[in-house]
């Protein structure tokens, strides 16, 4: 195995590198970095909203600054990225294949992801990282609208980019005696998610450069003063992201598709079925996104549709916690870090799901529609599931790409920290927004309910935060002065640290 | 791969029957809430950054403030002067966006006197916080 | 037996009770559907089919995380594994 830290290279040599592992590890410490930046501005917004009134931030419109940056950042700068950084490394390898497809564009698809931040960060749009029009387009101020809207385009152009690189490594490099369906299930969680981008994403680059033109007054298409409509933007742009909430879960399942069989000893109960899990998941993401607009004013027959195109995506994602339950079932399960985090990625994964089928139930939406639900809910996706599963494989790649190991004990206190915090965060926040409390507000009445349940969700983040300050203080001691690993088998599981079942299997 | 696989139909089975019962009871809750009675009164609802004000059927104005009573139907009328709110009575769990160039409707039926909240639940900029009004439902 | 007369109180409850009240309640001028009372009787029954669930699959994963972790006094060797335990 390639140990990137053990021999000290110069820092130019792995920034103007294309090698997959490279680019791997310049993917893996900006999306690192980008999830502490992001973790900063979200502490800040929970220390504002501990009580009512002004607590650190004086001005509403740092406030709505605040809560778009955090948003775009944690998405792109973070999700997106460390998916990337993941599949960079291992894809290749799992394909049995020496790089990726195409070296030089991956390295070009990692590069734009920095000048894409610098101008997300330094413009502090504050519209939402949904940044909808009118609003975006008559009364977001300039330049940190235009500013946010290319760094997006560079983002977005970095992730089709990525995708294709995936798509041709694994569909056309793969070595000629695997077959398709011998891929491994975290290679098919790239091939899937990539194929969504590559679906998805045109459609948000031409929202962009509308919303750009419109801002402009070049054109007129939402509009409504110049006969343009408003919620076209939003069929737009939800054709692109409903789909891309898949692409931020999907490699994260992934993951713990490599997690779970590794540290239960036992291989996964059914490669078949996580694969078509994948296949019907990547399908039936386009058929749900106008459920983001129930309250639109749209027909009771269209949102009938897409109420029944949300639940249909729920089988499949039921299909993958079947099959890491079943593949735990009789096994011996080593709760070392990485594991811990998948199974408790698991949980807040089905937590995450009820809330959003009861989303789906269309009368209920009128309940949470752009309340603390909403926010509690997609939290529990996008940290409980996939930051969980990415910050487990990260201590799972730990030795891998240090070659030493990380401080297991204070993985587990980093864990512990994360989920209890998490549970006190998210699911108060799904109970705020029964009572009412709208989103993306900086301030709110003195209804006791709510100080209350702020006061706890505050609290909450606290929690999170003191674990990710013992993440950070753990990345970066055991990289320079951690024990050296047993590469063999670092976790001390018994057989080869990569595909036991690449070894011949007498079970099967 | 030769192993039996026939719990997980059986749970593919039991998830898609769940969803079905979720799909079927939420479709015919909104299929009844849908339709506004004929006699309910039309009421105005402008959103501008960031207030609310009120147009009764007789041509009654409020600003901030709307005055309905209990147990009557009422049908708001929404639209908006320039960017995207969110028309929403918490309490009566009343909530449709005001959408500039379109008419949204929405319908309810008090059934308690008192004082509650409304408040826009889209983003529309600085003031989006603040952007409340009181409704005042007199009743007997 | 008692699982199975539990389960169809449950889904009596869930399903035909409702359905009987909105297909048998009259409306008179006058008299509303209440649209608050509509919605959250929903949202209590999607919350109990959640919680049910959510019970199972967490039950399920409490039980084999405990069960199955390697530190069990019963836990043996799985047929994928060589060597000594």
């Amino acid at each position: 195995m390639v140990l990137e830290l053990a021999r000290a290279r110069p820092v130019w040599q792995i920034m103007f590198s294309t090698h997959h592992t490279d680019v791997g590890l310049l993917y893996l410490i900006f999306s690192l970095l980008a999830m502490f930046v992001g973790g900063a501005m979200a502490i800040a917004l929970r220390l504002e909203l501990f009580a009512p009134g002004a607590q650190v931030i004086g001005d509403a419109m740092d406030f709505n600054r605040l809560f778009t940056a955090h948003g775009t950042t944690m998405i792109f700068l973070f999700l997106l990225p460390s998916a990337s950084a993941v599949g960079n490394y291992l894809v290749p390898i799992m394909v049995r294949y020496k790089d990726m497809a195409y070296p030089k564009l991956n390295a070009i698809a990692f590069w734009l992801i920095p000048p894409g931040a610098a101008l997300v960060w330094l413009g502090m749009a504050d519209f939402g990282w949904y940044a909808n029009p009118p609003y975006s387009v008559i009364s977001a101020p300039a330049p940190a609208a235009e500013m946010w809207i290319f760094g997006l385009k560079l983002l977005g152009v970095s992730s089709i980019l990525g995708s294709i690189n995936f798509i041709v490594t694994i569909l056309k490099c793969k070595h000629p005696d695997m077959s398709i369906g011998k891929v491994p299930l975290l290679a098919w969680s790239f091939l899937s998610s990539s194929i969504i981008v590559l679906a998805a994403m045109p459609t948000f680059a031409a929202a962009l450069l509308m919303l750009l033109t419109d801002r402009l007054g070049a054109s007129g298409f939402f509009n409504p003063a110049v006969g343009g409509d408003p919620i076209a933007y939003s069929h737009l742009f939800w054709f692109t992201f409903h789909p891309e909430v898949y692409v931020l879960v999907i490699p994260a399942i992934g993951m713990m598709y490599e997690i779970i069989p590794r540290f239960s000893r036992r291989p996964i109960f059914s490669h078949s079925s996580g694969v078509a899990a994948f296949v019907i998941l990547s399908i039936v993401a386009f058929a749900s996104w106008a459920h983001h607009m129930f309250a639109t004013g749209m027909s009771f027959t269209e949102k009938t549709v897409f109420m029944v195109g949300t639940l249909a995506a729920v089988p499949a994602s039921a299909m993958h916690v079947f099959n890491f339950l079943a593949t735990m079932w009789n096994g011996r399960i080593k709760f070392a870090t990485p594991m811990m985090w998948a199974v408790g990625g698991i949980a807040l994964f089905f937590a995450a799901g009820a809330g959003g089928v009861v989303n789906t139930a269309m009368p209920l939406d009128f309940i949470t529609h752009d309340s603390y639900w909403v926010v509690g809910h997609f939290h529990l996706f996008v940290f409980g599931t996939i930051a969980f599963g990415t910050i487990g494989f990260v201590y799972y790649l730990f030795p891998y790409v240090t070659g030493r190991m990380y401080n297991e004990k204070l993985g587990v206190v980093h864990f512990i920290l994360a989920f209890v915090g998490a549970c006190i965060t998210f699911f108060t926040q799904h109970i705020l927004g029964l009572f009412g409390m709208p989103r993306r507000i900086y301030d709110y009445p003195d209804i006791p309910e709510w100080v209350a349940m702020n006061a706890l969700i505050s609290i909450g983040a606290m929690i999170i935060l003191v674990g990710m300050v013992i993440f950070l203080g753990n990345l970066i001691y055991s990289t320079a002065k951690g024990k050296p690993a047993n590469m063999e088998d670092p976790f001390g599981l018994g057989g080869k640290y990569y595909y036991p079942y690449e070894q011949r299997n007498p079970h099967h | 791969m030769a192993h039996s696989n026939w719990a997980e139909w059986i749970y593919v089975a039991v998830v898609v029957a769940l969803l079905v019962y979720v799909g079927a009871e939420a479709w015919n809750i909104e299929r009844i809430i849908d339709h506004a009675p004929e006699d309910a009164e039309i009421i105005k609802v402008t959103a501008q950054q960031w207030f609310w004000s009120f147009e009764h059927e007789d041509g009654t104005k409020e600003v901030g403030e709307l005055h309905l009573k209990k147990d009557h139907a009422y049908k708001f009328e929404l639209e908006s002067k320039d960017v995207i709110h969110n028309f929403n009575i918490p309490e009566y769990v009343v909530l449709l966006d005001a959408v500039p160039g379109r008419i949204n409707t929405v319908w309810f039926s008090p059934t308690e006197a008192g004082e509650f909240d409304i408040q826009c639940r889209e983003y529309c900029g600085l003031i989006h916080y603040n952007m409340r009004a009181k409704l005042f439902v007199e009743g007997a | 037996m008692r699982t199975i007369f539990g389960l169809l109180i449950i889904i009596a409850t869930l399903c035909i009770i409702p359905t009987l009240e909105l297909v048998f309640a009259s409306e008179t001028p006058g008299e509303y559907i209440d649209r608050k009372a509509e919605i959250w009787n929903l949202f209590f029954r999607m919350m109990t089919v959640a919680f049910v669930v959510g019970g199972v699959i967490a039950g399920t994963m409490v039980w084999q995380v405990w069960r199955f972790r390697e530190s069990n006094p019963h836990a043996k060797r799985t047929p994928y594994e060589e060597g000594e335990l």
